[in-house]
């Protein structure tokens, strides 16, 4: 297993967020976990990147415990995220978000994507090289930031609602890329509240209910368990 | 935002000529506001790495300009027949020393607890150079060390006349200042900092050491604030506690805000109008420092951007902006 999480326990402050969440992501696949808002979908990422502090429980990068260790730390690991929110840096151009993204102190030749071959994933991208960040589209921002994190060459890439607000253009592209992600060997985990996203692109499939992982198993034995989607994911 | 453009060579050389002919058809009063400018300039830029590319406000920035003046004046007066260069060298040094001890308990802290940390340890200094006046002389402060310095400047008959300070002080200052343009505008360091004020938590989820990047920002901040001073004690030969006391720290803030924090050299046009306002100002009222107050408010409250945004005000040079500069 590329990603493995065991036992994860996250409080904000009092209250508990996480209860022993535990679930894998594995290289070249798409894992996905699916709930409804404010479950505990983001946190469970926030708390893989080191962003929450967790308080009980292991992270296993490849066999390696990142748990506790500071967020650059377990980024530099070979995690990747793109957070919900996918805002890129504002002033900055395309170009230079871009090597942003890149691993401090490393050359645009030695990652496993140089910024071409990014590009080459997000067409739209290539013409606005130049363009500050704040005037891209939404869907040209989330772009930005997937490819962003790429130029990390992650191990593991970590998605939150990668498809939320947009169009359905963008969103068939995108869902093409992460595919040809998962072809060079990366594991992907993204959370969605949309369960027919998972079904396009997921291999494997978590439900989260209140903290909790209440289900794990394919997309299509989820689709044809009824009871489980009535109980937890539909509104 | 802070913008990048690329000047042209041609407006660069014309400044630069500039710069280096004035003094031939300056006064010689003129000069010395000349060579205050370019002191105050390095410093308002040494101070607009924290405010304007961090985006922390410090209330302490005097603490390295004194440091720099005081260790330049020490060394120049207890170690005789050292040369001006390692004299201004430790100055810098003790500036960015200073930088890095403090900075490492000042930069893990942000907003109003950055601010009250560093106006505390700026006291604490002033304190220090205050009370110990076995070294520092306290408030009678010291002078005369320049005469011990084995450089003599070219063309000074004694200790260094005004314009020969004023080469040495541009030929200083003004690559420094350049080479700090370049480091935070042309360096993928300095779109790190931008990265940094705009989204700490961004930065470092692509993998970037936050803490280490504001202390080597803070520190290099606080050694050019080291050299500034260390300029300023041989410019006037003398320093005394007003050299790192809270007057300098708020100046500096006046300076930097109203010349623009959001472009690399607003703080520069910021000490241009604080030396030559001031100066004209004072000439006309004792109570200039309200003139300045209210210019303060006034550009706080509708022109926040300092000089640099007055130009947006005109629509035709007013760039266009689609989003809010910074993230949430």
């Amino acid at each position: 297993m590329t990603l493995e999480v065991q036992d994860l326990v996250t409080y904000y402050g009092k209250t508990q967020i996480l209860h022993n969440v535990s679930l894998a992501a594995d290289a070249g696949q798409v894992t996905c976990l699916l709930g409804r808002n404010g479950f505990g979908k983001s946190t469970t990422l926030k708390s893989i990147m080191g962003l929450v502090s967790t308080q009980a429980g292991g992270i296993r990068l490849k066999g390696r415990d990142v748990r506790g260790l500071p967020p650059y730390l377990i980024a530099r690991a070979g995690i990747g995220y793109v957070p919900q929110d996918r805002r890129i840096f504002p002033t900055l151009t395309v170009r230079e978000n871009l090597m942003m993204g890149m691993k401090p102190g490393s050359r645009p030749s030695e990652g496993r994507w140089s910024i071409e071959d990014v590009l080459a994933y997000f067409p739209p991208l290539e013409r606005r090289l130049t363009s500050k960040g704040r005037v891209l589209s939404g869907g040209e921002q989330q772009m930005l930031s997937v490819a962003r994190a790429l130029m990390g060459s992650p191990e593991v890439l970590l998605l939150d609602e990668p498809t939320e607000g947009l169009a359905p253009r963008i969103v068939e592209a995108l869902e093409g890329v992460i595919r040809e992600i998962t072809g060079h060997g990366v594991a992907v985990l993204f959370v969605e509240s949309k369960l027919s996203v998972a079904l396009r692109l997921a291999r494997r499939v978590y439900v989260i209910w209140k903290g909790q992982i209440v289900y794990e198993g394919s997309p299509g034995d989820l689709e044809r368990d009824r009871n489980i989607r009535q109980q937890y994911l539909e509104v | 935002m802070i913008p990048r453009r690329v000047f042209s060579p041609a407006a660069v050389g014309i400044v630069l000529v500039g710069v280096g002919l004035a003094p031939s058809v300056m006064s010689t009063s003129q000069v010395y506001s000349g060579t205050e400018v370019v002191i105050l300039s390095l410093f308002a830029v040494s101070y607009n790495l924290l405010f304007g590319y961090l985006g922390l406000l410090s209330f302490g920035h005097s603490a390295y300009f004194g440091l720099g003046a005081y260790a330049t004046a020490l060394l120049l007066l207890h170690a005789p027949g050292v040369p001006l260069g390692p004299a201004i060298a430790g100055g810098t040094l003790a500036g960015a020393i200073g930088g890095v001890l403090i900075g490492n308990f000042c930069v893990r802290l942000s907003g109003p607890y950055f601010a009250m940390l560093t106006l505390a340890f700026g006291q604490l200094l002033f304190a220090v150079a205050w009370k110990w006046r076995a070294v520092t002389r306290g408030d009678d402060g010291f002078g005369g060390f320049l005469k011990h310095a084995s450089l003599a400047l070219p063309g000074t008959p004694e200790s260094g006349s005004q314009h020969s300070l004023y080469y040495l002080v541009v030929a200083l200052a003004v690559p420094v200042i350049a080479a700090t343009w370049a480091l935070m505008t042309k360096t993928p360091f300095g779109n790190v900092v931008v990265s940094i004020r705009q989204n700490e938590e961004r930065a470092v989820f692509l993998g970037y050491d936050v803490f280490a990047t504001k202390l080597i920002t803070y520190t290099i901040s606080a050694g050019l604030a080291g050299l500034a001073g260390s300029l300023s004690a041989i410019f006037h030969d003398f320093v005394s506690p007003s050299v790192i006391d809270l007057n300098l720290s708020t100046d500096v803030v006046l300076m930097t805000f109203i010349g623009g924090t959001t472009f690399f050299f607003g703080p520069v046009l910021g000490a241009v109008f604080f030396v030559y306002f001031g100066d004209f100002i004072s000439a006309l009222t004792d109570r200039w420092q309200v003139v300045m107050g209210l210019i303060f408010v006034f550009m706080v409250l509708y022109v926040p951007k300092g000089f640099i945004g007055l130009g947006r005000l005109i629509p035709s040079v007013r760039p266009r902006e689609t989003r809010p500069e910074t993230a949430p």
